[in-house]
């Protein structure tokens, strides 16, 4: 019984756990690899993870539904042979992202607010020294999980407005796949983004705020100006630029340029972040 | 094996730690003793590269700490055992771990039978009790088998049945030929532990010594003589007196102090004199640590708050 031998080694103060083993080889595990597994075991090893994708499906599920009635609702078109007022599923999930994005921002930034909340910080250094190989182990983790999930969270929404839309939705096979695929790219590089802020700042409510300025207020802010300049630079912002990729609307500029905007936001963040650990004392 | 090497901290214009150069040796317990405040804490932290020195050097192994390629199975420590997330399970914390370094699995489960925290594995750390966190935290520590093991109040929290087995861990691991650096506020846990002492105040190196050099060199640690012979005494008095001996005299006794039990025996023997005692009274180790840091108090009771820092 585990129980017995537990108990024993505790009573008696044999140190059991000291008998003197082979060294290691030194080669093996550990490094970027062993960070990494590390993360990932983290990750999925608290509630908040799993609270968090529950967050996203039930966000991407009603905000497509609602924007799937305001299609198939406010439409004045009637008309049916031509095909104005219809709108692609794949875009109204992509509408949807507005709130929904907000789950993964939860769940990127926890993965390193909580290490400073919980005091888990020096823990995690102490078994990974170096700062940059810990926040790459960290991004190697979220971009690969938040891809998946973002694309997943495309499908779901296209899935919950077909029905609803009806006749003003359609469903081009490819480009749905690419809306999704999209979806997936622009959250990993939210993600990465809130990662390098959360390293930055090391508080979650200071986080969270200037998430939430830079990719809803911000923007907001910027597009009521009556300044045609001013308005430019809300298509610089993070979450337009991904607009702008994901709607591959080729104004102000082509998809290409919405992705190389949002991904320079997030190394930019990241750079911060890596600048702050490695200054700053655990 | 620890080394450090004029190791500084300052934050601003407060010194932390003040040019600290001492090493930890392999085979021994090296108790790390200090008042509040005394920069003990910090230097754990640099020792882990967790905080950077201001200036100076430290050590594991000969290598830097950040420069390790699997830390844990270099040195284990224990510095906070807070320092895990309350709503991961022991087990998942210590898997986690063991993967960063490239920790074999079964390990985890071994060290967990040995702090005892087998049935409670899969609990979440958060509710865990004082005790249960030290023993995850020591279970952290083994975790690599590393030849250097670093506790911060390690005790802190644990029964007298976790306090003697710490204890016994400290003193067999030492036995193994691992390096063992410890603190404590506990003195006289320390006196049946440690076989080395660093004392630290106020960032400064105060003492760096075999524990049994520490007790002497307190002022009561003394030489007790008896003897039915007033005028011998007086005598034997002079004679301890002239070779710079402190002594006090009270009824048919003399209280020695810097003279070795040794030197008064052979001093009597000399006079003649008839003795029906002579022995030594050692200070406690608690005697000897207040002295030593009586100076470097940073946060005295009863308002003799001297000098806040």
């Amino acid at each position: 019984m585990t129980r017995t031998i537990g108990d024993a080694a505790w009573a008696d103060g044999r140190a059991e756990s000291t008998r003197t083993r082979e060294p290691s080889p030194g080669g093996t595990g550990g490094g970027l690899g062993g960070a990494i597994a590390a993360e990932w075991t983290k990750l999925w090893s608290v509630r908040s993870t799993w609270w968090s994708l529950l967050a996203g499906v039930v966000l991407m599920a009603a905000t497509s539904l609602q924007l799937a009635l305001y299609v198939a609702n406010s439409n004045t078109n009637t008309d049916p042979t031509d095909d104005r007022g219809v709108v692609a599923v794949g875009q109204t999930a992509i509408g949807a992202l507005e709130l929904a994005e907000f789950a993964i921002v939860a769940l990127a930034m926890l993965m390193i607010t909580s290490e400073y909340s919980a005091g888990t910080m020096r823990a995690t250094l102490q078994w990974v020294p170096r700062r940059g190989r810990m926040l790459l182990a960290k991004v190697a983790v979220v971009v690969p999980v938040t891809f998946v999930l973002g694309t997943a969270l495309g499908i779901l929404g296209a899935l919950v407005a077909k029905p609803v839309q009806g006749r003003w939705g359609s469903v081009p096979l490819p480009g749905t796949a690419g809306d999704a695929l999209a979806i997936g790219g622009y959250l990993a590089l939210i993600a990465v983004f809130t990662l390098g802020l959360g390293a930055a700042l090391r508080s979650a409510v200071a986080t969270l705020i200037t998430v939430f300025m830079i990719i809803e207020v911000v923007p907001t802010l910027f597009n009521v100006s009556h300044i045609a300049a001013v308005k430019r630079l809300a298509d610089l912002m993070p979450a337009e630029a991904g607009q702008h990729f994901m709607l591959g609307d080729h104004s102000p500029y082509p998809a290409g340029v919405g992705l190389l905007l949002l991904a320079g936001w997030a190394v930019a963040a990241l750079i911060a972040g890596y600048a702050v650990l490695r200054r700053r004392d655990a | 094996m620890i080394t450090l090497r004029g190791l500084t901290k300052r934050y601003g214009a407060a010194t932390a730690v003040d040019n600290l150069t001492f090493d930890i040796s392999p085979g021994i317990v090296t108790g790390f003793l200090g008042p509040n405040g005394a920069g003990k804490s910090t230097t754990m932290r640099m020792i882990l590269g967790l905080d950077r020195p201001t200036s100076g050097s430290v050590l594991v192994g000969g290598r830097q700490y950040a420069a390790l390629r699997h830390p844990l199975r270099e040195i284990g420590a224990l510095l906070d055992a807070k320092a895990v997330h309350p709503g991961r399970t022991a087990r998942n914390h210590l898997l986690a771990m063991a993967r960063s370094n490239g920790i074999d699995r079964e390990r985890v489960d071994e060290v967990l039978a040995t702090v005892g925290l087998t049935e409670v594995a899969g609990r979440r750390a958060g509710g865990f009790s004082l005790g249960m966190g030290q023993r995850l935290g020591i279970a952290g520590a083994l975790l690599g088998d590393p030849p250097v093991l670093m506790f911060d109040e390690p005790v802190n929290g644990l029964d007298p049945d976790g306090v003697r087995w710490v204890r016994q861990l400290m003193r067999s691991l030492a036995e193994e030929g691992r390096t063992v650096f410890v603190s404590s506020h506990l003195m006289s846990e320390m006196q049946l532990t440690a076989d080395h002492l660093v004392v630290i105040g106020r960032g400064r190196l105060i003492a760096d010594a075999p524990i049994e050099e520490v007790i002497a060199a307190s002022s009561l640690t003394a030489v007790r003589v008896r003897s039915p012979e007033p005028s011998g005494l007086a005598a034997l008095r002079e004679r301890l007196a002239a070779r710079g001996a402190g002594v006090e005299s009270r009824d048919d006794e003399l209280i020695v102090t810097g003279a070795t039990v040794e030197e008064v025996g052979d001093l009597a023997h000399g006079l003649g004199l008839r003795l029906h005692e002579l022995c030594t009274r050692e200070a406690s180790l608690e005697q000897a640590y207040m002295e030593l840091t009586a100076g470097s108090i940073e946060f005295a009771a009863g308002g003799r708050n001297e000098e806040a820092a």
